[in-house]
This record gives structure tokens, C-alpha cells and sequence, in this order.
């Protein structure tokens, strides 16, 4: 905790940390709302807008002595500046006497809305921030309630600009207070807005191509203090105050960030319930309040037309439309005892559904084989091990922090944690990126390593002598798995594991490792006791009874092409894919928007989400389904909540020992406190209302834990010839995201490969070639570029709607197809 | 491509800074000598010069007059309009400049000579009116010595071609 | 007695007070609220911008609107927002008129139609159909294609207090 300082704010004396900022002091500690425009807790002060003028002085001291020097009345005596001061560029000191309501700051409250006024247009009947507008309750609250202006002075500016596909701008309605290029600026590095002009002139410009292009558009309109920036998703859908929130989370990524679905019922879906749109939620250890693009608007999938309503039975070669009860009876039918069975579960099946779907592998024969998709990562124990302590937060990491990205894009694979870090990189820690590529975190790394795809494990267990590392008072390493088989990741793992272990830096908060698992549950799934390994035995030896949830294996991956082979295969999907239609039984499953259930994030932390979304069909949740076919089985008992599920779950897993819904939705006031009504703040709807989850500890955590050494063979693998490398890209066509609306479509792209300009002998950038793997022609777009190390070509995994491969393969010869358009 | 025409010039300019993107003014003022003003082909340019972005290079380019954003005549005429000079009636000259050149504020005459327009202080209001042309001052001015200047101007531009 | 009769008499007089409704109706008075309709300007455009302020001050929470996009080529409202979905649940309203209040463009307003009655309690709910009024005298209906940039406010300029 740092030194404590006293401050007076109206009168009242505060303890207060030394250094902080004046506004989130008041705030947090005095429940003092100052108003502010430009200020934003998470960025560094401008000073703009003028709002939040507040009296400002000192307690007098005698030099010498070093005393208080109190008036007649016995009362300190203040040393007043003779003007008012600006609250934001202030950071308290001991003694600083602050007042906020005496006449003069309320008059130059009143000034600065009425100028602010004069040339903001009345559109709050139809802007989208209008109910949550900073501006619109500010001026309710401190207005002068008229204006001395003329009408015909109000600036007419364009109100429909596209910045981007994504966001809309209105000129008119900008009050210039350079949150959105700040943030753009300080927080993302994507510097793509900008001032243009000056005093009555300025406005927001783009003029990069493609415009407004970064993961992080969304959050620009949340802090937006007016309508100025909506989002074209969210355009007119509903009023802010017609919607309900509820707590949900990303399904996407790893990070686990916390979202809120601001749902309504809607007409032309039916009058259901759906989400409007989706909001980031406080939780300041995982997301603080910002989400990705791909999160804040990849949730159409949980409503496209393509959801499956009713199970599908195969009836000769086609699959016939059906009851629940035949469905779960003609499976029950081909569950004959000692049949081999093989479980794949999807990264977005909650620890709920994959305990139930574990117990029926299991009931069926205990030897089943329980997997995850996709296959490309592994060491959820090592995790579990040595995976970043209890009380980890990027928010905590600068000097003295040293992050180490292994094999990782984080930008595409991970994009929260790659803010995070970029951020933490900005307050002092040392990033080291180690990657076969230049990827984006690179710029603001202290040093960047390069090493050959299949030397990987090497270059880490090179890091042990790195300055950075040997100088480092905390160490986390984020690992990811670009261009590597299951097995050498598993190495990998091992010896990032074994450099954390050497170097003592397990145990404790901002220290361990980080794996940068493909999907929002995956580590949920490795507790669990599901494994990657099995779906590597499972591919080699398809079992005859197949149970797939919430994935498409056969649809994205290449290598998983086998597993149709199985006799007798049961499917939970939400779409027709190229699974199901191999699929002996279809049952329609829910997205994570109808049910509630739990996740566990990349760092460990289990948190609750809930039902939002009104039931599409007859579709059930995927542990529901599981319980049904179990309890008709053998008639053993099932829960009927999901609470119950977790419960049990808790009770079986040693990590989950203890936890329990109730303590999962507890929910803290957190530093900067940007929930709440006063939306001016920290921007608009961050309450969390779900819970912030509770991360389990690591076993190296416990008292007197000697963590287990990791070996590593450290062999090296070289390739020869020209080699593909699949990676990973934020906007994919993968089994939720495909289902997107056509916003998001158009953000996703065609297929590329990217081949280094010495491979590319005859083939010109821009031009359509067909890459031949393994026999099979992928058709993509080529993009020459030094991004490509020399002898490998890289193909972004699932933008085709052909299956890929999912680990580095050679590749039998590259032609061009067609020559670049316009050559 | 400014990069290879300029190529001295610019690493002389980058030695002097700590780095590429504080040198993001002076290349902007040789992309302007290139251009004559700063299309978007010339902040693309300098965006890659200096590293940065081209947006915040636009918004460089929009925050100081001494660049152009719009095409200019071959004489870029910028009066002094701030306070001492308006009081020495330099308001009135620029107005009646306009006139006679037939222009609005910041507008080219039609044959592509002169650009015409306002801007703040530069420094010389103890010989108001004056004007800065091409970033040369012109100072102590009223009508006839502007219309003479002119032909003057107009003359010299008939020599060039 | 003859009291009692002679009142008797008196009434059968008198001018009926009943009228012989639906034939028949009586006058309203100018500010009674009967059955709402949504208002066109004089050029046919609808004055609805959708913005749901009626909902929100609707204390039967009898409205439900849902509002979509205008463009040039099809134009419903001036702005860019208008109504797409405009319903009023008339067994829930209580014709309290809070909605012809809260309405920024006038849209809404309550007339003197009083004839409401269903069957069944779907009827009940007036779509905009329902509501809205007939475009003016030689006026096209909406969505209208116009000139781009003529209509780009939502909301009537406001002018300087004299």
C-alpha cells in the first residue's frame, strides 16, 4: 500500500494514497463526483475541457518549524490559488484543501456547459447516447439552463462520417475532449484518429487506410462523453434505458473478459429476447473496461438464421428432423457396454457441460477418451502448476516486470492481454517478444529475439542468461503454440515452466505462466480432465462411439478429417457444419447467451455467466443434453440446475475445492470506481453486476510447495523446403464467428498466405495462387512480405471454408492462379 | 517519391532529431516545396518517412497555416489581420486585395497566380499592412504598391515559363 | 302525489338527453384525448423519429416502437432515425396524453376517436398502419426518394427567443 496522505475535500478530511489523482481520489474516497469531459481514469490527464475547475490551496506551515499556522479563530489557515484549477492535472499532496461547491466553481461549471452548448446539437431524441450522455446529464445537473448565444451560431457539421465500418462519427456533436484519439493513442497504439485543424474548426479525422483499422474501435465509443461515436452495430437498435443488462462472458478468447449483454425483446426475431448489443463490465484484474471488437460485436452468431432448432436423426444419408426423445433414443440405442468412446469438447463448452459430458463418457466406459479441440496447445497441468499466482494483474506490472511472449501473435490470439502488456510495456515493464516473425507487440518490446520455427524451445532456454530475465523482480511468460506440432508445444511448455521454476519466479502474484489457449474454456477443460493428447490418440484411433459439443473439427482442421470414421457419431452444434453432416444424431445445443455456466480464464479465473438471450427452438444447454442421455441410460441421477452441476464438479476437482456460485458473483468496488450513474467518468455501462470470479491458486502457491522440475529435450526441429505455418487471426471463419452479421463479415477478409519475397521467385503480391498441401489445393490470396521468414509461407487458420492444417506442414508446390487484378 | 529526390536533405533532418517521427515538420515543409501544397499522396509519403501514421501527420499538416491544404497559386499571399496590423488598416487592404485579384478568402485566381488569404501575427506590425509571400515578407503596403507588385510578380512568372 | 306527477309530465316534454348512438354521436370537447395518430409534415414525410420518448413517459407502458435507419433513397422521417415498429396496446393505455407531451417532433397526437373495441385482446394493439395519418392532399406516402442532404435534421431548428 503506498503513504497516505490527508486531503480536505468541502471539509472533510480524507486519507488518501500520495500521488493519485485528484478526480479519482474524490471520487472513490469522498463520493465527490467532480465532473469532467476529458479526464478518463485510465488516461493520462489533458486538461481540455475545463469541466472539473475546483478551489484549490494548501494548509500554510511556518517555514522554520515546520508548523501549522492557524488563524484567530484557531482554524488553519489556507494558502487559496488565486484562480480556479483544473481537478484532473492535479494529484494530491498532504494538506491540499480542495472545495468544489462554493460559487465560483459552480459558475464555472454553468460557463463551461453553456459553451459546450453552443454548438452541440438537440439530437438527443434520436442519438444512440442519449439516456447514458455524459453531456446530456451533466448539463441536467450544472447548466446554466439557458444560453446567451445565437441559434445560427451552432456549427453544422456532417453527421453521418463512417470511420471504419465499425464506428460512426457525428462532427456536430464532438465536444473536442480527445478521448477517443488518446485512447487510440495512449492505451491501443493504433494512433489512427487524430485532431485536424484548430480552434472552431477541429474536428476528428482518419485518413489512414483502411480507416479506423484496430481491434479495439468499440471502446472509443463507450468513453466518448456524447453521441459523437456509435457504433454501426448498435445504430438505433433501441434507447439505452429499454434494455436490460446481464453479466455474461467473452467466448472467444482466453482472457476471460467480462462483458455485459444489453439485451431487449425484438420483433423481427421473433419476440425474443436478443442482445442489442454488448458492453464491456469492470473487472480491473481481467479486462479493467475494455473488450475487443471481435467481442463486442461477434455476438450475432447466438441468433443467425443458421441456428439448428430441433434435433436431427440420420435416417439412410440424410439427416431427418426429430424429436428430443427418439434423438436421445435412437443414441442410447448404440450405447451397448465396453463400445470404445471418444468425447471432443469445444473451447466454448462451460466447465458444467464438460463435467456432465465426462461423467457420461465415462458411464458408458470408464476408459473413454476425453479431448479438446482444437489439438494445437497443451500443459493446462503445467498451468495448474505454475501458471501466474492468485492476485495477478497487468494493472500492477511496470518496472521491474518482465513479460515474455513465446510463439505468440497476442494481438490476433489474445487481444486483451496484448493491450494489457502493451500497456504494462508503457508503465516500465520489459516486454521480450520471442517469436520466428515480427508481430505487431515487437514495437514496443525492449528486445525482440528471432528464432527458427522448431527452435523455439531453445531460444527459451537461452532466456535464463537474458538481462531481462536475470534482472526481472517478476516474471510472466505468455506462451503460445505458432507454428508447432502438440508435441513440441508440450516441450515448449516444459521449458517455460522449467526457466520459471529456476528462476524462482513461481508462487506468487505477477509471476508465472500464461498459455495462450484457442477459446474462452480451454483451461476449464484441462481441469476438468480433458486433455489435447487424447484428440491427437483419438485421430489415430477413432473410437466407435463419438460424442462432438461445441466445435467443428471436421470443418476447420485438416488433420481431424479421420474422425468421420467413427461408427456412430453424436453431435451438440448450433449450426449445420461440415461435422454434423457426418454426424449419426444432430441435437441442437445453446449459444452462451441463453444459459447460464461457468468459464475459466487463461489465468485461471472461474466466472459466471448467465442467461440472457430468449431459447432459440427446441435447443438445449449441451450439459442438459449429456445429463438426459446418462440419467436414460442408467438411470443415475442428474441435476436440475446448473448451479447443482457445479457444484458437484467442485466437489470432485481438487482446484474447485470450495468454490460455489454465490462466491463467484461477488462483486468488490474497485479503483477507479467507473461503474455506476455518473457515466461521465469512466464512460458508459461498466457496472459489474455478475461477479468478478475467484482464481484458484496454483499448486506452487501452497505453503512450502517445492514446484517439480520440467525437462525438456531441447531438441531442435528443422524443416526443410517450403514449410506452411498456421496462425491464428482475431477475425476467422471459425465455428461461432463465421455465423456473424455482415459488419463483421466484411472485417474478416479473404484468404491470404503470406510467403517471404525470396520464395516468392514468380509470384507477384496481390495475385491468386493455389497452395498445395498433402494433395489438397487451398486457394488464397498471396501477400508478399518480409512478415514471412524466409522458407516458410504463413496461412491464417480457418479463413477458408475448406478445412486447414493446424500444425506447420510442407507444402508440395505453390501456383499462381491468377495474375494480381490491374497488373 | 520525396524519399529518393530529397534523400540528403531528409537524413540531414533526421540527424538532428532523436528520432524519425520528431522530424515529421521539416520533411513536411519539403514535401510542400515538392507539391507546392500537401495532397494526400504527400502525407502518405511523409507518413512513411517518418514511421508514423498518416493520419497524425494530416493533423499536423491541419494545425499550422504555414501548410497548405488546398492546391495554391504560384504566389501564396498571407496578410496580416491580427490587431496592430488591422488597426493600421490592414483589414482594409485585405479585403480590397481580394477584390481586385476577384478572390474569396483562401481562394486561387483563376490563371493560377496568386492565393490570397488571412493569417495570424507575424511579427511586423510596425510596418503594416504587409503580407507574406511565398514566406517572404512584403511590408508597408497600400493598393497601388500592391497592384504595382503584382504586375510585377505576373511579369516574372510570364519570364519563368 | 300530484308532485310526483307533474315532474312525470314534465320530463315527457323535455328534449331527450339520449341520442341514438352509433348513428348519432355527440361532439367531443378540443381537448379530449381519444385514439392517438401519428402526424405527417406537409410534405408527406412522417414527423415519428422514433425515438421512443413516448414509451418512456408512457406510465401503462402501453407503447413499443423500434426504430431503424432512414436513407436518401428511402426516407420515412427527416433525419436519420425513424420508426420501423410503432405499436400502442390500447387496453393498456389510460389516454393520459403524457406521450403527445413527451414527443419532441409532435408527432403523436391524441384525437377524438373514442370508438375502440375488440374481440380479442391481439386487436388491440394498433400497428403504425393503424396510427398513422393519410399523406397530404397530392402528397406520396413513405418512404420517399429524395434529394441527398435535404433532410438531415430529426429535430425542427429552433430559433432565438425574441
Amino acid at each position: 500500500m503506498s503513504e497516505l496522505v490527508t486531503i480536505y475535500i468541502d471539509g472533510q478530511p480524507y486519507e488518501v494514497p500520495k500521488g493519485a489523482n485528484l478526480v479519482d481520489v474524490a471520487k472513490f474516497y469522498a463520493d465527490n463526483g467532480i465532473p469532467v469531459f476529458c479526464y478518463h481514469p485510465k488516461m493520462e490527464p489533458v486538461g481540455m475541457c475545463r469541466m472539473c475547475l475546483v478551489e484549490l490551496g494548501t494548509i500554510m506551515r511556518d517555514r522554520d518549524s515546520g508548523e501549522v499556522i492557524t488563524g484567530e479563530n484557531g482554524e488553519p489557515q489556507v494558502r487559496w490559488f488565486p484562480k480556479l484549477q483544473t481537478a484532473c492535472t492535479t494529484t494530491v499532496t498532504d494538506g491540499m484543501v480542495v472545495r468544489t461547491n462554493t460559487d465560483a466553481v459552480i459558475e464555472a461549471r454553468d460557463d463551461m456547459i453553456e459553451f459546450l452548448l453552443t454548438s452541440h446539437p438537440l439530437d438527443c431524441p434520436i442519438c444512440d447516447k442519449g439516456g447514458e450522455c455524459p453531456l446530456q446529464n451533466l448539463t441536467m445537473a450544472h447548466g446554466p439552463g439557458r444560453s446567451v448565444f445565437y441559434w445560427e451560431d451552432k456549427v453544422r457539421l456532417a453527421k453521418h462520417v463512417p470511420l471504419g465500418e465499425l464506428i460512426y462519427l457525428d462532427r456536430e456533436r464532438c465536444i473536442q475532449c480527445a478521448r477517443c484519439t488518446r485512447f487510440q493513442d495512449e492505451i491501443v497504439g493504433d494512433d489512427v484518429l487524430a485532431f485536424h485543424e484548430r480552434g472552431r474548426e477541429l474536428q476528428i479525422i482518419t485518413v489512414s487506410d483502411p480507416p479506423f483499422d484496430t481491434y479495439f474501435s468499440g471502446n472509443t465509443t463507450d468513453i466518448c462523453p456524447v453521441g459523437a461515436l456509435t457504433t454501426a452495430d448498435f445504430r438505433f437498435e433501441a434507447r439505452p434505458w429499454e434494455l436490460k443488462d446481464i453479466a455474461s462472458l467473452d467466448v472467444y478468447g482466453p482472457e476471460g473478459a467480462n462483458i455485459s449483454l444489453s439485451t431487449r425483446l425484438d420483433r423481427d426475431a421473433g419476440g425474443i429476447v436478443i442482445i442489442k448489443r454488448v458492453m464491456p463490465r469492470q473487472n480491473e484484474a481481467v479486462n479493467e473496461i475494455w473488450i475487443s471488437d471481435k467481442t463486442r460485436f461477434g455476438h450475432h452468431h447466438t441468433r443467425a438464421a443458421e441456428r439448428l432448432t430441433k434435433p436431427k436423426v440420420r435416417v439412410g444419408d440424410r439427416l431427418v428432423e426429430a424429436e428430443w426423445d427418439h434423438a436421445l433414443e435412437v443414441i442410447r440405442k448404440h450405447i451397448k457396454p465396453n463400445v470404445s468412446v471418444g468425447a471432443i469438447a469445444g473451447p466454448t463448452l462451460s466447465n458444467e457441460d464438460l463435467w456432465e459430458l465426462r461423467k457420461l463418457a465415462q458411464a458408458v466406459n470408464a476408459g473413454a477418451k476425453l479431448s479438446i479441440y482444437p489439438a494445437t496447445m497443451t500443459g493446462g497441468d503445467i498451468i495448474a502448476q505454475v501458471g501466474v499466482g492468485v492476485g495477478t494483474n497487468f494493472k500492477d506490472m511496470g518496472s521491474g516486470t518482465t513479460i515474455v511472449v513465446v510463439a505468440s501473435d497476442i494481438e490476433e490470439e489474445a487481444p486483451i492481454w496484448y493491450l494489457r502488456t502493451k500497456v504494462a510495456g508503457d508503465r516500465g515493464a520489459k516486454i521480450l517478444v520471442l517469436n520466428a516473425r515480427e508481430t505487431r507487440l515487437d514495437h514496443y518490446a525492449a528486445d525482440s529475439i528471432r528464432y527458427d520455427y522448431g527452435a523455439a524451445v531453445s531460444a527459451v532456454n537461452d532466456l535464463a542468461k537474458h538481462e531481462a530475465v536475470t534482472n526481472a523482480e517478476n516474471l510472466v511468460l505468455i506462451c503460445g503454440a505458432e507454428g508447432m506440432t502438440l508435441e513440441q508445444h508440450g516441450e515448449l511448455m516444459n521449458a517455460c515452466a522449467n526457466l520459471l521454476v529456476s528462476t524462482g519466479h513461481v508462487g506468487r502474484p505477477n509471476n508465472g505462466l500464461l498459455a495462450v489457449w484457442e477459446g474462452a474454456n480451454v483451461q476449464g477443460a484441462f481441469d476438468v480432465g480433458f486433455s489435447t493428447e487424447a484428440t491427437a490418440e483419438m485421430m489415430a484411433k477413432v473410437p466407435d462411439l463419438l460424442f462432438i459439443a461445441g466445435c467443428d473439427p471436421i470443418g476447420e482442421s485438416a488433420e481431424a478429417a479421420g474422425l468421420s470414421k467413427a461408427k456412430f457419431i453424436v453431435v451438440n452444434s448450433l449450426f449445420d457444419t461440415p461435422t454434423t453432416a457426418v454426424a449419426d444424431v444432430v441435437l441442437p445445443s445453446q449459444s452462451f447467451a441463453e444459459r447460464d455456466g461457468t468459464f475459466t480464464s487463461g489465468e485461471r479465473r472461474v466466472q459466471r455467466f448467465y442467461p440472457a438471450q430468449g431459447v432459440i427452438g427446441q435447443s438445449q444447454t449441451d450439459w442438459r443434453i449429456f445429463a438426459s442421455i446418462r440419467n436414460g441410460l442408467n438411470g443415475s441421477a442428474v441435476q436440475r440446475l446448473t448451479a447443482g452441476v457445479f457444484k458437484e464438479l467442485a466437489g470432485e476437482i481438487a482446484a474447485y475445492e470450495g468454490l460455489t456460485y454465490p462466491a463467484l458473483a461477488v462483486v468488490e468496488r474497485q479503483f477507479p470506481d467507473v461503474g455506476g450513474d455518473d457515466l461521465y467518468y469512466g464512460g458508459t455501462a461498466y457496472q459489474n453486476n455478475g461477479g468478478l470470479g475467484v482464481q484458484y491458486p496454483a499448486t506452487s502457491e501452497a505453503e512450502g510447495a517445492k514446484p517439480s522440475k520440467f525437462a525438456t529435450k531441447g531438441k531442435k526441429t528443422s524443416y526443410k523446403g517450403l514449410t506452411a505455418i498456421p496462425v491464428n487471426r482475431l477475425y476467422d471463419r471459425g465455428y461461432l464467428f463465421k455465423y456473424s452479421d455482415e459488419l463483421m463479415q466484411q472485417r474478416i477478409g479473404e484468404p491470404f498466405v503470406v510467403i517471404n519475397p525470396a520464395d516468392a521467385a514468380n509470384i507477384a503480391g496481390g495475385s491468386r495462387v493455389g497452395v498445395t498441401i498433402d494433395g489438397v489445393q487451398y486457394e488464397a490470396l498471396a501477400v508478399v512480405s518480409e512478415d514471412a521468414p524466409k522458407g516458410f509461407v504463413l496461412m491464417p487458420k480457418r479463413l477458408t471454408s475448406q478445412p486447414g492444417p493446424f500444425a506447420p506442414a510442407a507444402i508440395e508446390t505453390i501456383e499462381v492462379i491468377a495474375e494480381p487484378v490491374g497488373a | 517519391m520525396l524519399i529518393e529526390k530529397y534523400a540528403d536533405r531528409i537524413e540531414k533532418t533526421f540527424s538532428k532529431y532523436p528520432d524519425k517521427r520528431s522530424a515529421v515538420m521539416p520533411v513536411l515543409y519539403i514535401a510542400q516545396e515538392e507539391y507546392g501544397w500537401l495532397p494526400d499522396e504527400a502525407i502518405n509519403e511523409v507518413a512513411d518517412i517518418c514511421d508514423m501514421d498518416p493520419t497524425q501527420v494530416r493533423s499536423i499538416a491541419g494545425f499550422y497555416t504555414m501548410y497548405s491544404e488546398k492546391p495554391k497559386g504560384k504566389y501564396w499571399l498571407q496578410v496580416c489581420t491580427d490587431l496592430p496590423c488591422a488597426l493600421r488598416g490592414a483589414d482594409k487592404f485585405h479585403k480590397e486585395l481580394k477584390e481586385y485579384l476577384g478572390v474569396e478568402e483562401g481562394g486561387t485566381t483563376d490563371d493560377g497566380m496568386f492565393t490570397v488569404e488571412h493569417v495570424m501575427c507575424l511579427a511586423a506590425c510596425d510596418k503594416a499592412p504587409m503580407l507574406q509571400c511565398n514566406f517572404h515578407y512584403v511590408e508597408n503596403l497600400d493598393m497601388d504598391k500592391m497592384k504595382a507588385l503584382l504586375d510585377e510578380w505576373r511579369a516574372e512568372a510570364k519570364e519563368d515559363k | 302525489m300530484f308532485s310526483g306527477f307533474w315532474m312525470t309530465i314534465k320530463h315527457a316534454f323535455m328534449d331527450r338527453p339520449t341520442i341514438s348512438y352509433p348513428e348519432e354521436r355527440r361532439p367531443v370537447h378540443e381537448r379530449f384525448k381519444g385514439r392517438h395518430a401519428l402526424k405527417r409534415y406537409d410534405n408527406g414525410l412522417e414527423k415519428c423519429i422514433g425515438c421512443s420518448l413516448c414509451a418512456a413517459a408512457c406510465p401503462a407502458d402501453a407503447i413499443w416502437v423500434e426504430a431503424a435507419e432512414n436513407t436518401d433513397d428511402e426516407r420515412y422521417s427527416p433525419g436519420e432515425r425513424y420508426a420501423k415498429t410503432y405499436e400502442i396496446n390500447m387496453l393498456r393505455c389510460i389516454f393520459c396524453g403524457y406521450c403527445e407531451d413527451a414527443c419532441p417532433t409532435e408527432a403523436i397526437v391524441l384525437e377524438h376517436e373514442y370508438q375502440l373495441s375488440f374481440t380479442n385482446r391481439r386487436d388491440a394493439i394498433y400497428t403504425k398502419d393503424m396510427l398513422i395519418d393519410n399523406p397530404p392532399e397530392g402528397r406520396e406516402g413513405t418512404p420517399q426518394t429524395v434529394e441527398p442532404g435535404a433532410f438531415d435534421r430529426s429535430i425542427p431548428d429552433m430559433e432565438n427567443p425574441k
